[in-house]
Order: structure tokens, then sequence, then C-alpha cells
């Protein structure tokens, strides 16, 4: 019993080493790695390495390093030594918020030699509490401002000043405003009845046989369409070359080289017409009168007489 | 009229310090002579181990679970639930484990060896035991010492073992945590110092314990009554110990740790 007792505490006790030892990669074959860091913020001997989130292996030693840096030199299983490149760089992390410290390896290009045993890799410059405090501080005094200037937006608000604080305050621009609501809601239904109509007329439109279906679909009147205005072009042309000369014509009327020009526009022609046409009534009045006396003249008295007669004839027959 | 060398009291103070000075030192000088007491070394480790185990390991699943339970409230502030198996595990193998064990067997062995001893000393069994030419001091004492030097490490293993179960069954019924992440969670937070540190405490603890024991039987006296006193004193004394080399293995392990 004594022996199972003692066996039973023994496996407990190997097993947690063995656990234990497995967990810290203590059984596993690793490389040491160096980097030195200007400061290490607390990192621990025995903190972890991360790789990708992954843990890979512990912090062995940290030392001091020329003037006023530090060595940090790491544990990291062989496993995990052909994904870390001869560039990639470390720097100080946490676990979490308020986690422990530990060191992230990050980066590497394929193209770089896999890190080997007693390498130095690069630091990177990680984010650092005091900064954040910082940052957060500038942020607060950020925030004081902001809420100030709310502070006076809202009191300003509430005293009706400005245009947002009189729309929240003044009764009638508010009713104003309702009623614009309200005819804008009228217009949009008006317009949605408009859209309605207008699908109504489009779908008209598309209706097999009338005129703008006709005219968008039929080939054949297309083309009476196209030799119609064609021919259209031709008689515009035709009337354009009718009114060119009908132009020059008219020019023509105002030059005095020709009769009807002369007719037209020359005055001395004119007086010269007149004084023509003067002379030719005068003629007429004594040819006229010549007329009349030979009516009279013995030697044609007898054809008149007949004449007449005749004529008086022909009006009783009819 | 006798004379004291300073005042009674501290004269009286010497002699029990270089009695104990001398029932130590004949222990070591002891326990390497022949003849071995090899049975009777089982025989004790039987009482003290085997007969200790279902107590110990009650306890120590019933402390997991209360521990656990008790820390929930602190770290639930901070909404840090999860780091529990962490706490757990550090506060149960650091300290809690070997304390318990060593508690529970000053308790349950430590009067036991006592009362045992000094029954057989106020019946003179001792003495006849010398005067039968057996040596009672291997017999009795080394024996006894060695059998809590050896068992009470091989009960504080059981006892981190049981109590991280109980831990283990708390955090699983409030945070649903699994068995693997749990036990990872666990082994993360410890390292080999603290299981080696806690192991050789326990040898400390359990050698204190049997001499302690050994050493108020051995000389109880006044009769009956003295069988009685031996067994209380030897569990007080015993467990003022524990608390005195916990305290200093404490200083030690921080040097360590620091180094």
């Amino acid at each position: 019993m004594v022996g199972v007792f003692v066996l039973l505490a023994l496996i407990i006790f190997v097993a947690g080493v063995f656990i234990l030892g497995g967990q810290q990669n203590r059984f596993e074959s690793s490389i040491r790695v160096r980097a030195v860091f200007d400061d290490v913020e607390g990192l621990r001997t025995g903190n972890n390495v991360w790789f990708s989130g992954v843990k890979i292996g512990t912090v062995k030693r940290i030392s001091f390093y020329g003037e006023d840096q530090v060595e940090v030199e790491m544990n990291i299983i062989e496993d995990a030594q052909r994904y870390i490149h001869k560039d990639a760089r470390a720097l100080l992390s946490s676990e979490s918020l308020i986690g422990n410290r530990i060191i992230e390896i990050t980066g590497g290009s394929p193209q770089a030699p896999p890190v080997q045993d007693g390498d130095i890799i690069q630091v990177e410059a990680g984010l650092d509490t005091d900064d954040m405090l910082a940052t957060l501080q500038r942020n607060n005094e950020n925030l004081v401002s902001i809420t100030e200037d709310f502070k006076e937006l809202s009191a300003g608000l509430t005293n009706g000043k400005g245009t947002v604080g009189a729309l929240l305050t003044d009764s009638t621009l508010a009713n104003n405003l309702r009623t614009m609501v309200t005819n804008l809601q009228q217009t949009s239904a008006n317009s949605a009845r408009a859209s309605q109509a207008l699908t109504q007329f489009t779908s008209k439109l598309n209706t097999p046989g009338g005129l703008a279906n006709e005219l968008l679909t039929d080939t054949a009147v297309f083309n009476k369409l196209q030799a119609s205005v064609a021919q259209l072009e031709q008689a515009t042309t035709s009337a354009s070359a009718m009114v060119e000369n009908l132009n020059q014509a008219t020019g023509k009327l105002n030059d005095s080289d020709n009769a009807v020009g002369v007719l037209l526009s020359d005055p001395d022609f004119a007086k010269r017409l007149q004084s023509t046409m003067q002379n030719l009534e005068t003629s007429t009045e004594k040819f006229d009168q010549n007329m009349e006396a030979l009516q009279h003249n013995f030697l044609l008295r007898g054809f008149f007489k007949r004449q007449a007669q005749q004529q008086n004839t022909e009006q009783e027959q009819q | 009229m006798r004379k004291y060398v300073v005042t009674r009291r501290l004269d009286r103070l010497f002699i029990e310090l270089y009695r104990i000075y001398n029932f130590v030192a004949r222990f070591f000088k002891e326990v390497f002579l022949p003849p071995y007491e090899f049975k009777e070394i089982m025989n004790q480790c039987y009482e003290v181990g085997v007969r200790s185990l279902p107590l110990i390991a009650l306890t120590g699943f019933i402390i997991g679970i209360v521990f656990t339970n008790q820390s929930r409230p602190s770290l639930s502030e901070f909404g840090a639930t999860s780091w529990l198996p962490a706490l757990i595990s550090i506060a149960i193998v650091r300290a809690l484990a070997p304390l318990v064990t060593a508690i529970i067997t000053a308790g349950r062995v430590g009067s036991s060896i006592g009362a045992e001893l000094g029954s057989m000393k106020v019946t003179e069994q001792i003495d006849a035991m010398e005067v039968s030419a057996t040596n009672p001091y291997k017999f009795l004492v080394v024996s006894r010492v060695l059998a809590t030097t050896f068992m009470i490490p091989s009960l504080m293993m059981f006892t981190i073992l049981v109590s991280l179960l109980g831990g283990y069954v708390n955090v699983h019924q409030n945070e649903q945590t699994s068995f693997t992440s749990y036990f990872v969670q666990v082994f993360d937070a410890i390292t080999f110092l603290d299981i080696f540190s806690s192991l050789a405490k326990s040898f400390v603890f359990g050698f204190t314990i049997g001499m302690v024991g050994c050493y108020k039987g051995y000389h109880s006296s006044k009769g009956t009554e003295g069988v009685g006193k031996a067994a209380n004193s030897s569990v007080v004394t015993a467990m003022f110990l524990v608390f005195i080399e916990e305290l200093l293995a404490l200083q030690i392990i921080n040097a360590i740790r620091a180094m």
C-alpha cells in the first residue's frame, strides 16, 4: 500500500514536472536570439516571447549593454526558427492591458534567411504606456474644450439664439415649417400623381399601332419619313435658290441698267414717262375729237348709221 | 540550595535547547547507522501517509473549491475572472498545499506520535526496550521521523492535484472553462521553482512534525497527564514551527527568485 501511495505521488510529481516543462518548452531544443532595447519596461526573465500571437519561447537573460541599453537573450524553440527571418523585429508588448510584459517578434521578409543561433535582431519601438497616457491626457483636454463649446451651443439653443435656436423656440417659425412640410407633402403627392400620369402616357406611347410607337418601331414609316425629309430638304434647297434669284431680281429692280429698274427707280424716267403720258392723254383727246369729226363726215356717216341699226336689231332679237 | 547560571527559567530554556539539539543530532547519527528498521518505517509510512490520504484529499478538495469561490469576487471586480486558474495554481502550489498538508498531518499524526510515545514513556516501555537491547530511539523516533519526512511531500502532491481539481470544479461551474484550458493556465502560472520549493518545504515540515511529536512524547513525564500534555504540545509546537518555517522559506525562495 505504501509503495502504491508513494508511486502515485511520484507519478503526480513527474507528470506535473513534464507538463510544466512541456509548457515552458524546457524539453525542446531551442536557439538563442538576442535583441538590444533602450528600455525593457519591467520585462523579466521567464517572460514569454510571441510570434504572430503564438508563444515560441521565453526570455532567458536580461543584462546591461553598452552605455545604457539592455540586452535581452531569448530562448526560441527550433520549430519556430524557420518562420523568423533575419530582418524580423522584436518589440515590447503586453499579454493584455494589465498583463505581463512580453517580447513580440514581427515582420521579416521571406527573402531573408531564417534567424540563426546567436543572432541579434532589430528592435522596434512599441506602444509605451506613458505615451498612451500622454495622448489620453491631450484627448481629455480636447474633450473639455469640446464640452465647453457644446455647453455654449446648448445655452444658445435654449435661449433661442441663432437659426437652430429660433427654430426650436419660435412658434411662428415652427408653424411655418409645419405648413411648409404640409405643402411639401402635397407637392410630393402631386408629383406622385404626375409621375403616375406620365407612366400611363408613356405606356400609351408604347401601345402598338399608336403614332409614336409606329414612328419608333415601324421601319417602313421611318423610310418614308426619311424620303419625305430628303424631298423637303430638296424643296428647301430649291426654295432657297428661288429666294436667291428673287433677291437678285429685286436687287436688279433697284438698279437703273435694265428696263424694269429704270421704270421703278429712275426719277428722270418717271418724269419723262409722266410727260409722255400727258402728251398721250392730250393726243388721245385730240384723236377722239378727230374721230368724232370723222363720224360726222359725209363719207363715213352711212357706215356708222348701218352699224347702229345692226346693233339695235340684235338687241331686239335677244 | 541549587545555584543557577543565569536564572532558573533561562537555565531551563538552555537545558531544553541542548536536549533538543542532542535529540535532533542523534537522529542524524542513528539514521545512517544499521540496523535499519525497514518494517517499522513501512508501518509508520502506512500510518502517516496512506491513512491520512482520505482526510487530506477531502480537505484539499474543499480548500480548492472554497478558495476559488472566495477569490472570485475580488477578481470579478476587475473583470478578471479568467485569471482564476492562475491565481488558484499559484496559491495552492506555493503556499496552501504544503501548509494545509502540514497542518492536517500535524493535527492527525503529530498528536498520535506524541501520545503514543508519551504513553510508552510513562508506562516505561521505552526503558524496557533499552533493557532488552533494542535501540528505542532508532525503532520509535527514526522510523516515525523518516515516515513523516517522506510521506508529507507525497501527501502534498496529492493535495495539489486534488485542490486543483476542486478549483476546476468551481471554475467550470461558474466560468465554463474547459479542463484543458484550466490546466494550461494553471501550469502557465507556476514555475519549477514553485514546485521544488514546495517540495523542499514539505520535507522540512514533515521532519519538523515527526521530530516535535517524537521529542514531546519521548520526554513526557508526570504519568497519564503527561501523555495528554505531550499530544497537545506536539501539535501546537509543530504547527507553530511550521508557520515559522514557512515564513523563513518564503524569504529564501524570494531571494532565489530575485536572482
